[in-house]
């Protein structure tokens, strides 16, 4: 079966700034969820995943001029495709490479910033157009000089996982031979106040899949990976295959899932058919497992639909890296890859008791398993569903 | 593939007037916004509650559909193709303005476009394919080129195409279905002409 080569990745989020970092934490289960620091908000004491190196320091180290345009998200972005580029064995991205880049935030910190000033301060009006989810994506395409096709995904949580899918339809289908694809969001006061509104907020560190699990924390991150044609990767080795994709909509509540997890179900079973393999060559799933009442029965009842009684070893890593929305299922793809290259399963924290409707038992501590097929789920508001299956080399 | 598709109905709504292939259906002076909704909604005798919960883009588009629904429903496999150039910024202003008192949650879940695709999806029990483009100004071809590719591809059996845009108090609402059959073709010129009348 064939299926399309991953060369390289790149990721920042609250784990470390890079791959050998967040391998680390995910390692010794060093979670990376504090209080806000860089984020100017009341909310203090919300625990969220935040990445401690400001703007200022982000730019520096990007070589950016002062005046720059770019907006939180691009500046991790950069970061990240930065280390990709330069794990992936080339020098540089040749002219017909692509960029599809997933987020849900978009350039919100700069608009929601400065957006009172607009009309008095002209200095910051070069934000105005950062509300718009593509003008990150075209600072990111820029800084690389890329510009073949560019693109933005938006479905909230599952925007990077579907970046990812499109990548590797694009791949399949001939219309490109390389690709950048993954997401990147940062933390806001928007999102912050708007998901506390919603009651699903946690005031300690996410308890993902556990029967007193209270909400979830927000995260921030940026993660890629790069997509080539076969013909395209020459000898140098790829890390993984995607095997799998699927995507179907619940069709149930604007920002919740369905009790019998419909679209999540409907996702992993299209994955699983795409990857031609039986569920239970499934070795390892990474859990979308937000840590909300609501995510983690209906991905619960999921996976049981999936499954039956084959469960295979899950975890949500989220209680490391917080819900980066946007950012999630490029974040998780790499915890994914992570897991295949390492032959290891990284820990679900904070799990004590198993949600008494469906009594599934998350990993809890880190281990060894041979791992040929992982599956990797992203869920986001409007009932947008995404499953992908990464395969061993 | 150049297999042909045919236009098979469409609705506008747009300053006060709510047309149905051609024929005024509705004509309403120009009201609020909100009236005009309200008065679509009743004259089409519609009873869903959650009509009231949703955002003025979520309404607009969900009334066109009901519409176009309004004689037979959606297949299950029905692909929803929906494009505007504002996304849901007025909604995200609505939001944003609220973050100073009490963020309000029955806003905030509207601050995503594609929650109109959701609606929709809701109402109908859709669990199928559906994009939400955001791009500067109505431009078909994007629409045509992926609700014909999941036609040829056997991935819809039909498609639901529209434009949605709502900036300030400017709506400008165009749904159209895609047939296998019928008397003007899936074009980017017969869509210009029926989108942009003499």
């Amino acid at each position: 079966m064939c299926a399309v080569a991953v060369t390289g990745m790149g990721i920042v989020s609250s784990l470390g700034k890079n791959l050998f970092e967040n391998y680390q934490s995910l390692n010794t289960g060093k979670t990376g969820i504090s209080t806000p620091e860089i984020l100017q908000t009341n909310y203090k004491d919300l625990p969220v995943g935040e990445i401690k190196i400001n703007n200022t320091r982000l730019s520096n180290d990007l070589g950016l001029n002062p005046g720059h345009s770019y907006t939180r998200a691009a500046l991790l972005g950069c970061m990240a495709v930065r280390e990709l580029l330069h794990n992936s064995g080339l020098s540089e991205f040749d002219p017909g490479t692509g960029f599809i880049s997933g987020t849900t935030v978009g350039g919100m910190d700069m608009t929601e910033s400065f957006f009172d000033q607009f009309s008095e301060n002209s200095e910051n009006l070069r934000y105005i157009q950062a509300q718009h989810p593509g003008f990150t994506t075209e600072k990111i395409a820029a800084y690389f000089g890329l510009n073949a096709m560019v693109t933005t995904i938006s479905t909230a949580c599952s925007s990077s996982a579907n970046a990812i899918m499109l990548g590797a339809r694009l791949i399949e289908s001939g219309r490109l031979k390389r690709v950048i694809v993954g997401g990147t969001d940062c933390l806001t006061r928007f999102t912050l106040n708007g998901f506390n509104s919603l009651k699903i907020l946690s005031g300690e560190t996410c308890k993902p899949f556990d029967e007193n699990r209270n909400g979830l924390n927000l995260g921030e991150a940026a993660a890629y990976l790069l997509l080539e044609a076969d013909e395209m990767k020459g000898n140098r080795p790829a890390i993984a295959r995607i095997s799998g994709y699927g995507n179907a909509n619940d069709a149930f509540h604007q920002t919740a899932s369905s009790q019998n997890g419909e679209g999540a179900y409907l996702a992993m079973k299209k994955a699983i058919e795409k990857a031609g393999v039986d569920p239970v060559n499934i070795n390892y799933i990474n859990a979308h497992g937000t840590g909300t009442g609501n995510n983690d029965l209906s991905e619960s009842v999921a996976i049981k639909r999936v499954f039956g009684d084959h469960i295979p070893e899950f975890s949500s890593t989220k209680a490391l890296t917080g819900h980066t929305l946007g950012a999630a299922g490029a974040v998780e793809a790499v915890i994914s890859i992570m897991a295949i290259q390492n032959q290891e399963v990284f820990p679900n924290l904070n799990f004590s008791q198993p949600i008494r409707d469906t009594g599934l038992m998350p990993e809890t501590k880190l281990h060894s398993k041979q791992l040929n097929y992982v599956l990797s789920n992203s869920f986001g508001f409007g009932g947008n569903c995404t499953s992908l299956i990464f395969r061993n080399e | 593939m150049n297999k042909k598709y045919y236009i098979k109905d469409y609705v506008i709504l747009r300053q006060g007037r709510l047309i149905r292939n051609g024929e005024v259906l509705l004509e309403a002076g120009n009201p609020e916004l909100k009236d005009f909704l309200r008065k679509i909604y009743k004259s089409f005798g519609m009873r869903y509650p959650k009509f009231f919960k949703m955002d003025d883009l979520s309404r607009l588009g969900f009334l066109a559909a009901e519409i176009l629904f309004d004689q037979e429903k959606p297949e299950a496999d029905t692909a929803l193709i929906f494009a505007n150039s504002s996304s849901c910024l007025e909604t995200d202003k609505a939001y944003s303005k609220t973050m100073s008192g009490f963020p309000s949650p029955s806003l905030f879940v509207y601050t995503l476009p594609n929650i109109v695709l959701g609606e929709i999806s809701i109402r109908h029990g859709l669990r199928s394919e559906n994009l939400f483009l955001v791009q500067d100004r109505f431009e078909p071809t994007t629409m045509i080129d992926y609700s014909h590719s999941l036609l040829n591809k056997a991935k819809a059996s039909n498609v639901l195409c529209g434009w949605v845009d709502l900036h300030n108090t400017d709506y400008d609402v165009f749904l159209w279905q895609i047939a296998a059959s019928g008397r003007l073709e899936h074009n980017e010129e017969e869509l210009n002409k029926i989108y942009l009348p003499e």
